[in-house]
């Protein structure tokens, strides 16, 4: 009790836990489907998930980092913090009880930390942060292609899917008992039907990750340079269309390209 | 006590019974002397009687106060009393489960195994053998204030109606016999035990004691409880205090929805629905008090 930070937290336990609750949904757990839901455009081709990126990167590289750090790194490790101070307050007992909710619970924390851990390497792999440490091997303008050659080796695919699972276990159980914390579900009958939709949104969300996955190993010899082509292609109509819109006196409306327009296929492939 | 004589009798007359050899029931039981002391396993063994459940193992041991090697020990203490799971204080470990030692019958039990292990709870400090401090789980109670408040002896009439929905609403939380299986099976309930410091005196240690539990988990049968009582027109006058608890240090957003707690319940009290309501009751009053203040 002496100790200031202890009893800060011990008189805002309330408050904290509820904003632990809620973080898992918003933002990170909202980062963590738009996320999935985005790598697994690929599905629909290099083409269309370069779109993506370059939207999700269309709000300037000087505002992304603010925004990344803002509504996902901060609320994440918020979130992993008070995460392990809760599994470091509980005392798992699914060897004498093994309920499934029971089983749920010790999977809830251990899937948490291995979706930490997973996370931590993520980032280091793909993301630009990473590259002082030898990874960031993301490049948001080649995304498919050198998100496949990251990916690829077996080691790292088995690794990511096992991440992926994790992941999404973690929000999908989350999002059933953040419905009984915040008391959305109460009666057992709404708490079963409320875990059916849990179920279904896991198993999507899985689908969604393992699937995006299976895209990028997809993308090897013949395949990976088409992707390449795709990605450059791209990448020279953002740059002409960069020039015009900001060059000065050479725009002009007439050819100035459709915000928005498929590029690519404007191209034929 | 009748039980424990008769017990005798046929516990002697099985030993005299000369080269026929009687069905024996083994158990071993998790001992310990003195409260903070160590503690040690001991194996006894009974004579088996149609019926039997753990306390009458447990008469039998304390009768013959011996051993499985024949050693006489002091014989083993636990807690019982009504021998019908409606007293709540025969909780122990059987076989590694928390449940109510009365309604444990013995031949159930060695179906599962050959042995019958029995250990105190392990979320209450042991007082001796399996008889534990459970003084927690009624702090708990206290904590959440689970009673109505009348506090005097005028006559205020008669009180507000109940209508049988609300009864029968309330009635399975009302069942709660304190027997503390919740709280021993919850994976977010943990042991706080307290000791007394060399030259602390009795009022400061129990000051201390009861800092340590107010900062712990209030359990399940308290947020029963509380949402038990709010639910009462009376007893719903203080329901803001109830909630001002549940929403403080170690109150309901400790719960980590492991769901044990209703699953052990020997009373098949529905814990669970009482934890989302009492989520959701926390929910509306820590809004309230954001915009209210």
């Amino acid at each position: 009790m002496s100790d200031p930070a202890e009893s800060f937290l011990a008189r805002h336990q309330f408050l904290i836990y509820r904003l632990f609750s809620l973080s898992g949904l918003v933002p990170v757990g909202a980062f963590l489907v738009v996320h999935l839901l985005t790598n697994a455009s690929i599905l629909a081709g290099p083409g269309t998930f370069q779109s993506r990126v370059d939207l999700i990167h269309s709000i300037g590289e000087r505002v992304l980092p603010i925004v990344e750090w803002a509504f996902i790194f901060l609320p994440m490790l918020f979130h992993a913090t008070v995460g392990f101070v809760i599994i470091a307050n509980g005392l798992p007992n699914v060897g004498s009880y093994p309920y499934v909710g029971n089983v749920r619970y010790t999977l809830q924390r251990a899937t948490g930390m291995i979706a930490f851990v997973f996370i931590i390497g993520h980032v280091i792999h793909l993301h630009w942060m990473g590259k002082p440490l030898g990874g960031g091997q993301f490049d948001p303008h080649a995304a498919s292609s050198s998100a496949a050659v990251a990916i690829q080796p077996a080691l790292a695919s088995a690794l990511y899917a096992i991440g992926v699972l994790c992941a999404v276990f973690h929000f999908a159980n989350g999002l059933w008992t953040l419905g009984i914390t915040w008391g959305l579900w109460t009666s057992p009958a709404a708490m079963r039907r409320a875990n059916a939709v849990s179920i279904v949104v896991g198993v999507a969300l899985a689908a969604a990750g393992l699937g995006s996955l299976a895209g990028l190993q997809g993308l090897r010899g013949q395949k990976l340079d088409d992707a390449r082509a795709i990605e450059a292609n791209m990448h020279e109509d953002r740059e002409a269309r960069e020039r015009l819109l900001h060059g000065g006196d050479r725009a002009t409306s007439a050819v100035r390209p459709a915000v928005g327009a498929p590029v690519a296929d404007s191209r034929g492939g | 006590m009748i039980k424990a004589v008769e017990t005798n009798g046929h516990a002697s007359n099985a030993e005299h019974d000369g080269g026929h050899v009687a069905r024996r029931v083994r158990v071993r039981i998790l001992r310990q002397d003195v409260a903070g002391g160590e503690s040690y396993w001991e194996r006894f063994e009974v004579p088996h009687e149609p019926n039997m459940n753990v306390i009458s193992v447990l008469q039998k041991v304390a009768a013959q106060a011996k051993s499985q090697d024949g050693r006489a020990v002091a014989p083993v203490a636990w807690d019982c009393s009504c021998l019908e799971e409606v007293c709540g204080s025969c909780t122990m470990l059987i076989n590694g489960r928390t449940r109510m030692a009365c309604s444990a019958l013995v031949d159930k039990l060695l179906d599962e195994s050959e042995e019958i292990e029995l250990r105190p709870m392990s979320k209450f400090p042991v007082v001796r053998d399996l008889v534990v401090d459970r003084r927690r789980l009624f702090r708990s109670l206290e904590r959440v204030q689970a009673w109505v408040p009348v506090d005097d002896s005028y006559d205020h009439g008669p009180g507000p109606r109940i209508s049988p929905r609300e009864q029968e609403d309330a009635y399975p939380l009302s069942t709660c016999i304190s027997c503390g299986c919740c709280l021993e099976a919850c994976p977010q309930f943990t042991k706080i035990e307290v000791v007394r410091r060399d030259g602390e005196s009795e009022a400061d240690f129990v000051k201390r004691r009861k800092a340590a539990f107010d900062a712990g988990f209030v359990g399940a049968h308290a947020i029963s409880q509380s949402m038990l009582f709010n639910a009462h027109p009376t007893g719903g006058m203080i329901a803001g205090e109830r909630l001002e608890t549940l929403t403080g240090q170690g109150g309901i957003q400790v719960c980590g929805n492991a769901q044990n707690c209703v699953a052990v319940c020997p009373k098949s009290i529905p814990l669970t629905r009482s934890i989302a309501r009492a989520g959701r009751a926390a929910t509306v009053w820590a809004i309230k008090k954001l915009f209210d203040r």
